[in-house]
């Protein structure tokens, strides 16, 4: 795939490689934008390679979830060890869910932000891909390269424990 | 039959990706930013380059330069003595007559 079709692929998935982004990065926006495009530099510096096993934007969501992995531990090693600001600049997403610096204003959606920021990484990002992404069970399962009955557990469980919590905050 | 069933959650999501998708950066400004981000991973890839390079040339420097005889303590074994602490107990009177050899003298001649 030629870089200019690989840019109007991405063209056509950016809204949900972002809002993916910012799943990944516990909705911390410029954490998101950062990752986004680190994961957009793989991707056309060819570091990350489509090779057709799976749909292009189960690969393009998987960039993106390793991306902010790197970046979290980054961020740790960045907190944990000074001398790592120096070989590997400045930090990026911590990946931890901050209540206060979530995208959204809506009273429903801050509520739906703030229950999810609770979950489990797994369950929060099944849930996500799912809900959100309109993805199936399966192909969540190969965004996050776990096995199709793993994804289905976290899917249930963390299904269960949002409506709990949803319940709870309008009690 | 829960307050928030499958569907319930399902539109609660969507109307989070109405909301986040009204405040995604554009495309174009997004892939504006991978120039910046290409510059600072190979800023990154150089400086740990360049840190490694410097430990293997220190390391490189103490294996030629370094202090290749190692420092020995040399002990004189003839004026070493040791006693242990319980050797006063074969301290017996007159011992010294069985270490030495008895000389006989008469009028202050030693006798042959």
């Amino acid at each position: 795939m030629s870089p200019d079709d690989l840019a109007a692929q991405l063209e056509q998935l950016h809204a949900a490689a972002f809002g993916w982004a910012l799943s990944c990065c516990g909705w911390d926006r410029p954490a998101a934008e950062d990752v986004l495009q680190a994961s957009y530099l793989k991707i056309l510096d060819g570091r990350a390679r489509f090779d057709g096993r799976s749909a292009f934007r189960t690969w393009v969501f998987g960039v993106i979830r390793r991306t902010a992995a790197e970046a979290r531990r980054r961020a740790v090693l960045w907190r944990w060890l000074p001398l790592a600001r120096l070989l590997l600049g400045p930090a990026g997403a911590d990946g931890r869910p901050d209540p206060e610096a979530v995208l959204v204003q809506a009273d429903e959606a801050a509520r739906l932000v703030g229950a999810l920021a609770r979950l489990p990484d797994r369950q929060r990002a099944v849930l996500h891909l799912v809900f959100y992404e309109d993805l199936t069970i399966a192909e969540a399962a190969g965004v996050l390269g776990v096995a199709l009955g793993t994804a289905r557990t976290h899917y249930e469980r963390g299904k269960m424990a949002l409506r709990r919590m949803l319940e709870e905050k309008e009690r | 039959m829960t307050r928030h069933s499958d569907d319930e959650l399902r539109a609660q999501f969507q109307a989070l990706r109405r909301d986040t998708e009204l405040g995604a950066p554009v495309f174009g400004a997004t892939m504006s930013g991978v120039p910046r981000q290409r510059r600072r991973a190979a800023r990154a890839r150089r400086r740990v380059a360049a840190i490694a390079l410097g430990a293997a040339t220190g390391v490189a420097l103490l294996a030629v330069f370094g202090p290749h005889r190692r420092t020995t303590v040399l002990v004189d074994l003839a004026a070493a003595r040791w006693e242990a602490p319980t050797d006063f107990l074969l301290r017996a009177p007159g011992a010294e007559l069985l270490r030495t050899t008895p000389t006989f003298t008469l009028e202050g001649r030693l006798l042959p």
